[in-house]
């Protein structure tokens, strides 16, 4: 297992409202679990907090994530994810589900 | 006519979406607790928020209902310490409130990784389901997937008052690749599916009278056939354990001696074994039930 | 001390009143005496394993006893390596015939029949589950087998190296195989050593077994299942809200 923790620099999410939580995939061979939840810090990051099964992609990661955080406000959450060798594209889908259920509040 | 993924296809959370009331699911334990299992974190296996079972309170047909469903991808659905602890308290704070409790079952059994606290777990949450029973609090088990019930949660699954299952789902104790180990392939062809389902699969079950209902493999089918069953319940009396026991031993005289399960079939009143193994579960159900005419 | 007979260890637990007990393909079935008081005794032998005819000879038994016998206390002796992985007997439906045998336990129970277990040789998997398990009080014998398995077994199956196994069993007893540590996870109440007075102790257990599920609070105590209870108290209190 690898882990690692990091912020990167996002806009302030846009709305208050929704949930304060949301999780999309699920931890099994090749997937990974996401869960975002309001209330990271600062208010002007993205906290990420990454443990993986497969050790050595962590620059793939690190991009990933900067990449999310750069294109979507999500500035003041906290991102947790629980991964078992999901493939990158599958990280970004999990990422975009989860933050959609966070901001919209659909399940 | 278009339709959403088969109720098999589904995972917990979209299973637990697809059968309560719109937006009813009031989960308890979530996700942002974290109780995640430290016996996987010391195997250096990824662990998962839920712990394998996503449990709580929502509404089916504007009943209340407590609900857990078994996340079969994350280490088959097995039954580890904090998995199996939020499957007791569910099943005792159903008693404690007199309300029915769902438990939409994925699961191998005990998650070996994890030794015999899940075993023990799997004991515990029996007798809650029984603490149900004795007060009339309606327990059912939902069985619709490959991975099915098996081992301890196999067991498990029989104390519930009732089992709704789809002909995707599987019941029993020992799965087909130790059974082959142990009998050798002759006896059991681990790969051959349709002698497998034949075996331990919805359609056979319902036909003995293990499951009270067979449904589409469907979520919409699934929640129709719980809501039928909330407001019943079976409970453990000496006539109706009696009447079980009178049951199960002439099913063991009529068909103990014979391996096959078309037998089984037949006997039930399938007259068409070709067609009944193409037939869906509600039609399976049909035509068991002419057959019997 | 494993190597001693059935009849033997039934004479050690119920004395000259062990004549009352059946041994027929390994089950054990009838009525003996414990302190001069009547007892039903279920169980097996021999490390046997069950399937669908021997439930249900376990399950007649119960239901004797509960219609015969009111409020007599059921002693559950397991001695039986777990389910016979049986093509067969699945395709019957084995989790059923095990099920109704627990449920006509569970009947004995609330029908005031006291139910204690003895863990006398092998007690693992399905075997225990499906009635030992399930009694009011579970006691096991220094010299049985009490776990889900052995590390080796856990090895192959997980692909986790046994060694890596071992080293972790010595701070999480749940991964140790036998009587001792799935005491301390609060599985069994008490180890007996062969060699004391079973008679006297089986007396006491029955004397003082309560119908409450104690196995999560005493796993807490003794430091070998220490979320459990904690995980169950949440559930119930956050479901209160």
């Amino acid at each position: 297992m690898e882990k690692f923790t990091k912020a990167f620099p996002s806009k302030p999410l846009k709305t208050t409202a929704g949930k304060p939580w949301a999780l999309a995939g699920v931890v099994g061979s090749g997937n990974l679990e996401v869960l975002v939840e309001r209330g990271g810090r600062p208010s002007d990051a993205m906290e990420c907090h990454i443990e993986t099964s497969i050790p050595g992609y962590k620059a793939s990661w690190l991009a990933a994530l900067a990449d999310f955080a750069h294109h979507y406000p999500a500035g003041g959450t906290k991102v947790t994810i629980n991964d078992q060798g999901a493939p990158p594209v599958l990280v970004t889908l999990r990422l975009r589900q989860a933050y959609d259920h966070l901001v919209k509040g659909s399940k | 006519m278009t339709r959403g993924p088969l109720f098999h296809e589904q995972t917990a959370r979209q299973r637990i979406a697809a059968v309560v009331d719109r937006g009813s699911f009031d989960e308890l334990l979530p996700p942002p607790e974290r109780l995640t299992s430290p016996y996987l974190a010391q195997l250096g296996i990824p662990v998962s928020f839920d712990d394998g079972v996503v449990i709580g309170r929502a509404r089916i047909g504007g009943k209340k209902v407590y609900l857990a469903a078994q996340v079969g991808q994350f280490v088959g659905g097995a039954v580890g310490e904090i998995h199996g602890a939020k499957l007791t308290g569910l099943f005792k704070a159903a008693a404690r409130d007199r309300v029915p409790c769902v438990l939409i079952v994925e699961s191998g059994g005990v998650r070996l990784h994890e030794g015999s606290a899940g075993e023990i777990a799997i004991a515990e949450t029996m007798r809650a389901i029984f603490e149900c029973r004795a007060l009339k609090v309606p327990t059912i088990a939902v069985i619709g997937t490959d991975i099915g019930a098996y081992g301890g949660i196999g067991i498990l699954s029989t104390c519930c008052d009732f089992r709704v299952m789809t002909e995707h789902g599987r019941l029993g104790i020992s799965g087909p690749i130790v059974i082959e180990k142990w009998m050798g392939k002759k006896a059991y062809d681990s790969s051959n599916r349709a002698l497998v389902w034949k075996t331990s699969g919805g359609k056979t079950k319902y036909l003995l009278g293990d499951a009270e209902a067979l449904v589409h493999d469907d979520a919409g089918a699934v929640r129709e056939a719980i809501g039928k069953l909330l407001a019943k319940s079976s409970p453990v009396t000496l006539k109706n354990v009696k009447a079980r026991q009178k049951d199960l031993e002439k099913r063991l005289k009529r068909f103990g001696k014979t391996g096959d399960p078309d037998d089984v079939w037949k006997g039930m009143g399938v007259r068409d074994v070709a067609r009944a193994s193409l037939a869906s579960g509600p039609e399976f159900a049909a035509m068991a039930k002419a057959g019997r005419r | 001390m494993k190597t001693q007979s059935p009849r033997a260890l039934l004479g050690k637990l119920f004395g000259a009143s062990a004549k009352g007990i059946a041994i027929e393909n390994s089950l054990l079935t009838g009525y003996a005496k414990v302190g001069g008081k009547d007892v039903c005794v279920i169980g097996t032998c021999n490390g046997t394993y069950i399937g669908n005819a021997s439930a249900l000879r376990l399950a007649a038994q119960v239901i004797e006893c509960i219609e015969r016998r009111p409020r007599t206390p059921i002693v559950m002796l397991v001695d039986s390596a777990g389910q016979e992985p049986n093509r067969a007997d699945e395709m019957l439906g084995l989790a059923s015939y095990f099920g109704h045998l627990l449920g006509c336990l569970e009947l004995a129970r609330r029908k005031g029949h006291r139910l204690i277990t003895i863990a006398t040789g092998k007690a693992v998997g399905g075997a225990f589950l499906c009635y030992g398990m399930f009694a009011d009080r579970i006691y096991a014998l220094e010299s049985a087998s009490v776990g889900l398995m052995p590390i080796a077994a856990m090895s192959a199956v997980t692909k986790i190296p046994a060694p890596v196994l071992q080293k972790l069993s010595k701070t999480m007893p749940s991964l140790e195989f036998g009587a001792k540590p799935f005491a301390l996870l609060g599985g069994v109440e008490e180890v007996w050593p062969a060699s004391g007075d079973l008679q006297a102790r089986l007396a006491k257990a029955i004397a003082t077994a309560t119908v409450d599920d104690n196995r999560a609070a005493l796993g807490k105590k003794r430091g070998g299942r220490k979320l459990a209870l904690d995980i169950r108290n949440r559930v119930l209190a956050q479901s209160a809200k």
